[in-house]
Order: structure tokens, then C-alpha cells, then sequence
């Protein structure tokens, strides 16, 4: 039950990420709006694609103990979403509008 | 038991509404955009393209949301639900699936398309993107509602010896009877939402005096589509909902038209009253005889059997508060038409824009079509209880039997604070969105 609530923290997560990184590297900000929603998907598809190696929120809570590591992963993975998530739609708008 | 019953069951009810509020505006929203997108294709006049991809920006950020707020939903069906989850799984794991594969990606590829992609593919290509996600968000709809229409009427089913329900006939999934009508009403009552929501908007900016061209433009979008979407909303979808219901659950019917006793011929339509469950019968009641009748049946005096005929368990577990629900939404969805006309009226007449107090009323009444979506769902889901698949699967036998109540109750704590949070920041965006509005800005 709990691991329902740490994958909304990683999100929250992945969005204060991506607003932080957009305010230091104005030239991959889409602003607070875009920002804001890229930061949802980053954290959304980084944690979806690789959370089975062993960070997801199941394995945090499994035997229902909370692993203090597996979370600190997942954060740091929730911010590497945000920030990439950022970084690659940039990439992605400039092709789309050369 | 009957404590992590009813915590498993207010959990749910609290995301899903929560998750509701998004879904229903982009639904709707889609087919607005489609429609401004069209008709800048057609005039080539710059407002429309502007107002389509404005609207597209308030979709994207409901888009997210509904996002976020669906991730929970999809847990607790394993968290919560594991029992029925494990013997419904095989049947509802299809179109839920479905709704993920399909609907999902198309929606979402289309939307970052449509967002990023104007001026590499062009405006026809680019209307064909906001068309497909118009068509990815409907079919969202569809195969939710065919995943509903299969718990409120299971079709195409067999039930092992172990107690798992297995699909017999995929097809039947989608023949079900009570889809077609089930969808169509949730789908033009998201419509609704969205025509008030562009209304509302509209109705602010001539209010404020801002981007004034565009305010006009979506007043009078959303008085239109508002009107026409009210009616179809109560006639035809709503009717053929209604009768479906008669049909097939006849008991929910009773509860729901707060009849109490069998009437020997022609039942009456309760416009007021208070449901009294100690003398079984309705309060202050004012009702007009035989309507029931005839609006369900084209009879004036056929008879329709009410709650007395019904065994205690075949009834729904909350009467008073399915009800309310079913008469809350009917009452708002005529306060919406008597709105929307008269605003049509003031609109051709060409007063519209300079009556204050009619802009006033568009403006705030934009919580209502929400409260009018989330009580017809009340309605529905309040109507099959005490089922989760009606008449063949109680909703106590599908709780899941390890997750204690307290467990339950924590985490619907964090879900309050954390959706307190979302909702927080969902207002500053879309508040950002409006206050921006769809002028290009001049550098």
C-alpha cells in the first residue's frame, strides 16, 4: 500500500527536478508550465523502465520493511528523469522545428 | 471484515474522484480542439489556431494529471482488490489492457505531436494529431466503460470450478448492451464539462476586459456546444441509460426513483423528497403521476415494481445516498440547459457579451458539470452495490484479505495530503495558462 504513495513522491520528485534544472539551464527550460509536465514523464518513464532491476516501489517496501537505500535510488532516479526528461524533449522541439 | 470493507471501498471512491476530475475535461476538450483546429483548416483565420492550441495547453496539463492520479488506480486493483482482481482478472484485464496499449499511446504520442509539431508537418497533418488524440482519449473512454458495462452487466463469461470468471466470447465484451448507451451519455457529459470550462474562460476574459477577441470566440463556442451537449445528455443518452437500468437492474431503479411501494398502475416522477429508511417512504415528497411510467415504458399505467418487491439483499446498500446522486446530476444537468439557452437567447439577440450578470453566472457555474459527472458515477457505482459484478460477485468477497483497514486508512491519509498538493499545483498551472492566453505573445 505504502509503495503506491512512494510512486507519487517519485514524481513529485521528478518535477521539483526538472524546475530546478530548468531555473540553472534556462536554454533546456520550457518555462514552469512545460517544465512541470516534462518532469512528470521523465520520472514516470525512468522509474516505469528500470525500477524492475530493484528500486521500484514494491521492492522498497517488500516484506513490509522500508528499505531506506532502494527509496534513495529511486529519488535520485525520479531526479535523473526529470533532468533527462527536460534535456531530451529540448533535443526533440528543436529537430521538430528547425 | 466489514471495516476494511468500508476503508477499501472510501479509498477508492477518493482517488477515483479525484482521478475523474481530470478525464472528464480532456475527453471532451479533444473534440473542441478538433473542431477549432477544422475550422482554421477551412477559413485559414489565425484566432482559431491559436484558440485550438491554447486549448491544447489546458489539455496537456489535465493530460498529466490524469496521469499521476491514474497510477494509484491501477495499484489498487492488486493492493486493495486482489480478490477480484485474481477472479475477474482474465476478463477485465482485457480491456483495461486495451485502454493502456491502445488509447494511452495513441493519446499521449499525438498530444507531444501536436504540442512540438506545427511547423514540420503542417496544418493538415497537424489536424490529423489533435484528431488522433481526440480518437486516443474516446477510446480511452470506450474500453473503461466496456470494463463497467462488464461489472454492471457481465456478458460472455464462464465461471470455473475455482471460482474464476474466463471470457467465453471476446466480442461479447464489446456487444454488451449497456456499453453503447453507458458510453455515449459519459462522453457527450464530457462534453458538457469541457463546453462550460471554454465558456467560463471566455466569460472571464470579457469580464476582465482581456484578449476580448477570444473571450467572444469562446463564449460563444461553449454556449453552443453547452446547449447542444445538455439536451443529448439528458435525451437521448440519458433516457436509454435509464432504461437499461429498469431493465437490468430493476432494483437500483426503484432506489434510485425513490419508490417505495409498488403503485397498481403508473408510477409517479419524484421531482422532491427526502428519503425516510425507518418508515421506508419519502419525505415532503413532490412527485407527478405517471411520468415514470411513460418516460421508461411509453405507457402511462405500466407498472414498475419498487423497492417492496425486492429481497433486503437484492437492494443497494445506500439508498439514501444513490438517491441523492441520481437527483443532484438530473437536477443540475436542467439547471444547465436553462442556462446554456438562455445564454444562446442573450447570444443571438447580441447582448450576450455586455450582460455582467449572465457572465458572472457562466463564470462560476463551471463546478457544476464536474459535480454532475462524479454524481452520475456515484449513481451507476452506488447502483450495482452490493456488487462488484452484479448479481455473480459481492464486493465484500473482493477485498483483498491480508491489507488490514488501518493499512488502508494511512495511506488514504497520504493520498489527501499528497492530492492537496497536486491539486495546489494543477490550479497554478492551468491559472497560469488562462491568465497567459492564447495571444501569441509579442517579442
Amino acid at each position: 500500500m505504502t509503495g503506491t504513495l512512494i510512486s507519487l513522491v517519485s514524481i513529485l520528485i521528478g518535477i521539483i527536478a526538472a524546475n530546478i534544472f530548468g531555473v540553472f539551464y534556462k536554454k533546456y527550460s520550457f518555462g514552469f508550465i512545460g517544465n512541470t509536465l516534462v518532469g512528470v514523464f521523465g520520472s514516470i518513464f525512468l522509474i516505469k523502465s528500470f525500477g524492475r532491476l530493484g528500486f521500484d516501489p514494491w521492492s522498497i517496501m517488500q516484506n513490509e520493511s522500508f528499505n531506506i537505500t532502494l527509496f534513495v535510488v529511486n529519488c535520485f532516479v525520479s531526479i535523473l528523469g526529470g533532468v533527462l526528461g527536460l534535456v531530451v524533449a529540448k533535443l526533440i522541439y528543436k529537430k521538430l522545428n528547425k | 471484515m466489514e471495516d476494511m470493507l468500508f476503508y477499501d471501498r472510501l479509498q477508492f471512491a477518493f482517488t477515483i474522484t479525484f482521478h475523474y476530475i481530470f478525464p472528464q475535461l480532456t475527453m471532451g476538450l479533444s473534440l473542441l480542439i478538433v473542431f477549432f483546429k477544422g475550422k482554421y483548416l477551412i477559413n485559414n483565420i489565425e484566432k482559431y489556431n491559436n484558440a485550438a492550441k491554447f486549448l491544447m495547453k489546458i489539455f496537456a496539463i489535465n493530460f498529466t494529471m490524469g496521469v499521476v492520479t491514474g497510477i494509484p488506480m491501477e495499484f489498487q486493483f492488486g493492493t486493495n482488490w486482489a480478490k477480484f482482481s485474481e477472479l475477474t482478472g482474465g476478463i477485465i484485464g482485457q480491456t483495461l489492457a486495451m485502454e493502456g496499449m491502445f488509447s494511452f499511446f495513441l493519446e499521449s504520442s499525438f498530444l507531444a505531436l501536436f504540442i512540438f509539431g506545427e511547423k514540420l508537418m503542417g496544418q493538415k497533418l497537424h489536424f490529423l494529431t489533435g484528431f488522433l488524440v481526440f480518437l486516443g482519449s474516446w477510446a480511452s473512454g470506450w474500453f473503461i466503460l466496456a470494463t463497467n458495462a462488464w461489472m454492471q452487466h457481465p456478458v460472455g463469461y464462464e465461471v470455473l470450478e475455482n471460482g474464476k470468471f474466463v471470457l467465453e466470447n471476446f466480442s461479447a465484451l464489446f456487444t454488451n448492451p449497456w456499453l453503447l448507451p453507458a458510453f455515449l451519455h459519459n462522453q457527450i457529459a464530457s462534453v458538457v464539462t469541457s463546453s462550460f470550462v471554454v465558456a467560463s474562460i471566455g466569460a472571464f476574459y470579457v469580464l476582465r476586459n482581456k484578449q476580448t477577441e477570444y473571450g467572444k470566440l469562446f463564449l460563444k463556442t461553449g454556449v453552443i456546444f453547452g446547449l447542444i451537449s445538455s439536451v443529448l445528455v439528458a435525451f437521448p443518452t440519458g433516457d436509454w441509460n435509464a432504461k437499461n437500468v429498469a431493465e437490468y437492474q430493476p432494483a437500483s431503479f426503484a432506489a434510485m426513483e425513490g419508490i417505495f411501494e409498488t403503485e397498481e398502475a403508473g408510477a409517479e416522477i419524484v421531482l422532491v423528497g427526502q428519503p425516510n429508511m425507518v418508515e421506508k417512504k419519502l419525505d415532503n415528497k413532490i412527485a407527478v403521476p405517471n411520468i415514470l411510467s411513460f418516460l421508461t415504458h411509453q405507457d402511462w399505467d405500466k407498472q414498475i415494481p419498487g423497492m417492496d418487491q425486492f429481497k433486503e439483499e437484492e437492494l443497494p446498500s445506500n439508498i439514501p445516498a444513490l438517491y441523492y446522486s441520481y437527483h443532484i446530476m438530473v437536477g443540475l444537468g436542467t439547471i444547465f440547459i436553462g442556462v446554456m439557452a438562455l445564454a444562446l437567447f442573450f447570444l443571438w439577440r447580441k447582448k450576450l457579451y455586455t450582460l455582467k450578470p449572465l457572465l458572472w453566472i457562466i463564470m462560476f457555474l463551471v463546478p457544476f458539470p464536474y459535480i454532475a459527472n462524479l454524481t452520475g458515477w456515484y449513481t451507476a457505482e452506488l447502483g450495482r452495490q452490493p456488487y462488484l459484478v452484479y448479481g455473480l460477485l459481492k464486493t465484500r468477497d473482493g477485498i483483498s484479505p491480508t491489507v488490514s483497514s488501518g493499512n488502508t486508512l494511512f495511506t488514504l491519509l497520504g493520498f489527501v495530503a499528497l492530492y492537496m498538493l497536486l491539486g495546489l499545483l494543477f490550479l497554478v498551472l492551468v491559472g497560469k495558462t488562462i491568465n497567459q492566453g492564447p495571444k501569441p505573445q509579442t517579442h
